[in-house]
């Protein structure tokens, strides 16, 4: 498959009053073309700052980052310039943020918003981008868009605010759209509206998502791949059929038992015991092996590489596959 | 469930009503209208019981858990708890009432006093309703800790000493603190990360068993509801528009709004990924609510009779109550459902995963 974007080893740390935060500790991962890759993961494992790390949106200092490589098409993103990357972003490669309510500048008109950044990254004329602004409001099924355009954000609901973003995303017809929980803060009902939209438009113009979310929900509605993170690595990565049905990683296994579910009738939920462990005092070996009921010695002392345990499925642990009696 | 049923409600509300006052200009404050937030809602909670209130955000569910406490006054309505109007009480009966029912919030960065100890913030309930003496307090705070799953020693830490899930941990027992009969619960592990999320709720349903507890829990997570209640009632815009045991509601939803909410949730199975009937457009404002059923400018089955009059909550079943013209020709939902996790890898994966952590447990 054709690759869009390829993170090799990526670090990003944070020097801090209290040591050095290892938010995202080596991790690798592509993304294809036209495909959606989902990063789940609970707060704190480092999700959010991949994808701000890829963006370049990290502060330095404090923040620093490394890696082998962040190929996006032929280039590394992490050695362009601030003026390439700022080309780049929201270009070919956009973003959409949790809060659709503080990521709108609420003194600009939506229509302004937009049009800036088609003005920022094509030689249109202002009138040519008003018309792409309004196209790109329809495109998001924003009804009245030649009259919406001119409404402030805040006389817009949330999921209309989303929407807004999405179109500012897309104006430019990116390759990858980032979303970074794009449906947390919105109700159910807008939130499947939301994901329905994304899928549409992926279907439509044919970029890649990137999609962040806590929800595993979310990422089995709309995701082709995903990986799993905790405490700032990648634990586990697999097709997404396989990822529910055939978990590996032990985190994962919990993780996915502790869902209270809305298809299956269960009694209790699973749980996993004990907290995510501080980024300034990550365990020695395997970073899940304290709150993990299979951990021994071994996982205690040595961390456990990412490794494929079926053609497509990576698992970094030593005690996979769990053997089961089936 | 059984002798629950034949005793006396804990909670008994009847008509219940709140009306808040929309005011413009700074010198002459003239009334421009009223926000509807909760209009006419009735439901009771018996004995050990956990009546979920769900709905989508501006349905009035939390305020009319506020209203449960008398944390505000209703426009109109009563509510009584254990057979005693709250209405009627003045101002030391009502705090003495406030003994028995107590709250849980969401944001357990927020409702816990960053500067008392955790020892402080368990005796506080004890100290405002004169229960017991200094000492008997600070060991009730120890005996709580150990309840909720802390150490008894967190008594003299701060509430930032604590994780997200050791603060909801906190405000479980200061609820807990002076025995009452109901909590009410309002989205009490939204703010959680599942796994935590998982523990509070496991929590939640120990105590209930162990104390006899009754909760009203109120959340907008149709999935962690089902979980933790025994029966739910679902609010759109101030209105009650259908209320059931949780079966009858999972499985067959009467009111179009559940049925969509029901449809919307994600299901963490992609098995299951379907194309969804979805609601079109917003939640249209309190302010000005649509005539008729609330709903009606959202409901794909919604016909004249809709947007004229108003539909009475009417019994579908024994008690199962819908607010909805023509439920009984509504054609029922398809509803997604496995059996089990019974069967596959992961659910014996997950055994083995459980299976180990007991072995682990110490005793």
């Amino acid at each position: 498959m054709d690759t869009l974007l390829e993170v090799r080893g990526l670090k990003t740390h944070f020097a801090t009053d209290r040591g050095l935060f290892r938010a995202v500790d080596g991790i690798s991962f592509s993304v294809p073309r036209g495909r959606t890759i989902g990063l789940v993961g609970e707060s704190g494992c480092g999700k959010s700052v991949t994808s701000l790390s890829v963006m370049g949106l990290v502060p330095s200092p404090p923040g620093k980052v490394e890696a082998e490589a962040v190929l996006f098409g032929n280039r590394d993103v992490l050695r362009l310039t601030a003026d390439e990357r700022r080309k780049l972003r929201g270009g070919k490669m956009s973003m959409i943020f949790q809060e659709p309510m503080t990521s709108l500048n609420p003194v600009h008109t939506v229509g302004q918003q937009i049009i800036e950044a088609i003005l920022a990254h094509t030689a249109m004329t202002p009138r040519a981008a008003r018309a792409r602004a309004i196209e790109m409001l329809e495109l998001v099924r924003i009804p009245s868009a030649a009259q919406r355009i001119d409404d402030f954000p805040h006389n817009m609901s949330g999921g209309m605010r989303q929407r807004v973003m999405i179109a500012m995303a897309l104006s430019c017809e990116p390759a990858l759209l980032i979303a970074d929980e794009p449906t947390t803060a919105l109700d159910v009902t807008i939130q499947a509206q939301i994901l329905d939209l994304l899928s549409d438009l992926q279907r439509r113009l044919g970029m890649a998502i990137l999609i962040i979310t806590h929800d595993l929900g979310v990422i089995a509605e709309v995701a082709d791949q995903v990986l799993v993170m905790y405490a700032g690595r990648i634990v586990e990565s697999a097709d997404v059929n396989d990822l529910f049905a055939d978990p590996q990683h032990p985190y994962t296994i919990g993780l996915l038992g502790s869902i209270p579910r809305i298809d299956v009738d269960r009694k209790r939920l699973a749980t996993i015991e004990g907290t995510v462990p501080s980024p300034n005092n990550q365990p020695a070996g395997c970073r899940f092996a304290p709150r993990c009921p299979f951990a021994d010695q071994r996982c205690r002392l040595d961390p456990p590489p990412l490794r494929d345990i079926s053609p497509g499925h990576q698992v970094a642990c030593w005690k996979a596959p769990v053997e089961v009696a089936s | 469930m059984s002798d629950a049923a034949n005793s006396a409600p804990v909670l008994q509300v009847d008509g219940l009503v709140k009306h808040f006052a929309v005011t413009r200009g700074l010198i002459r404050r003239k009334t421009i209208g009223l926000v509807r937030a909760v209009e006419d809602v009735s439901f009771e909670i018996a004995r050990g019981e956990t009546l979920a209130l769900v709905g989508e955000s501006g349905c009035g569910k939390s305020t009319t858990g506020r209203l449960i406490l008398r944390l505000m006054d209703p426009t109109a309505g009563s509510v009584r708890f254990k057979g005693k109007e709250i209405a009627d009480l003045d101002k030391d009966a009502l705090r003495r009432m406030r003994r028995h029912m107590q709250i849980i919030f969401q944001d357990p960065y927020a409702s816990l006093n960053p500067r008392m100890t955790v020892g402080e913030i368990l005796a506080e309930p004890l100290r405002v309703h004169e229960i017991g003496d200094d000492a008997s307090r600070a060991a009730r705070g120890r005996e709580l800790l150990e309840i909720v799953g802390l150490l008894p020693e967190h008594a003299r830490r701060y509430p930032h000493q604590f994780s997200g899930g050791q603060r909801q941990r906190i405000g479980i027992a200061r609820a807990l603190a002076a025995n009452p009969d109901l909590i009410v619960c309002d989205e009490p592990v939204s703010a959680l990360d599942v796994s935590i999320q998982a523990q509070i709720v496991n929590l939640l349903q120990n105590l209930q068993q162990r104390f006899g507890l009754s909760y009203l829990f109120i959340a907008h997570d149709l999935a962690v509801v089902k979980h933790i209640s025994d029966r739910v009632a679902v609010m759109y815009l101030g209105k009650l528009v259908e209320i059931a045991d949780k079966k009858t509601l999972y499985d067959r939803p009467l009111h179009p709004y559940t049925q969509a909410l029901l449809a919307a949730i994600p299901k963490p199975d992609p098995a299951l990924r379907t194309k969804r009937v979805m609601l079109q457009g917003d939640v249209p404002s309190p302010f000005r609510p649509p005539t008729g059923c609330r709903f009606h400018t959202r409901c794909p089955h919604a016909q004249a009779r809709c947007s004229a009059e108003e539909p009475l909550l009417r019994e579908a079943a024994p008690g199962h109550r819908v607010a909805c013209h023509f439920f009984e020709t509504i054609p029922a939902p398809t509803i997604l459902a496995r059996a089990g996790l019974a069967n596959g890898k992961f659910a014996a994966r997950l055994a083995a995963f459980e299976a180990a952590k007991t072995a682990r447990a110490p005793g």
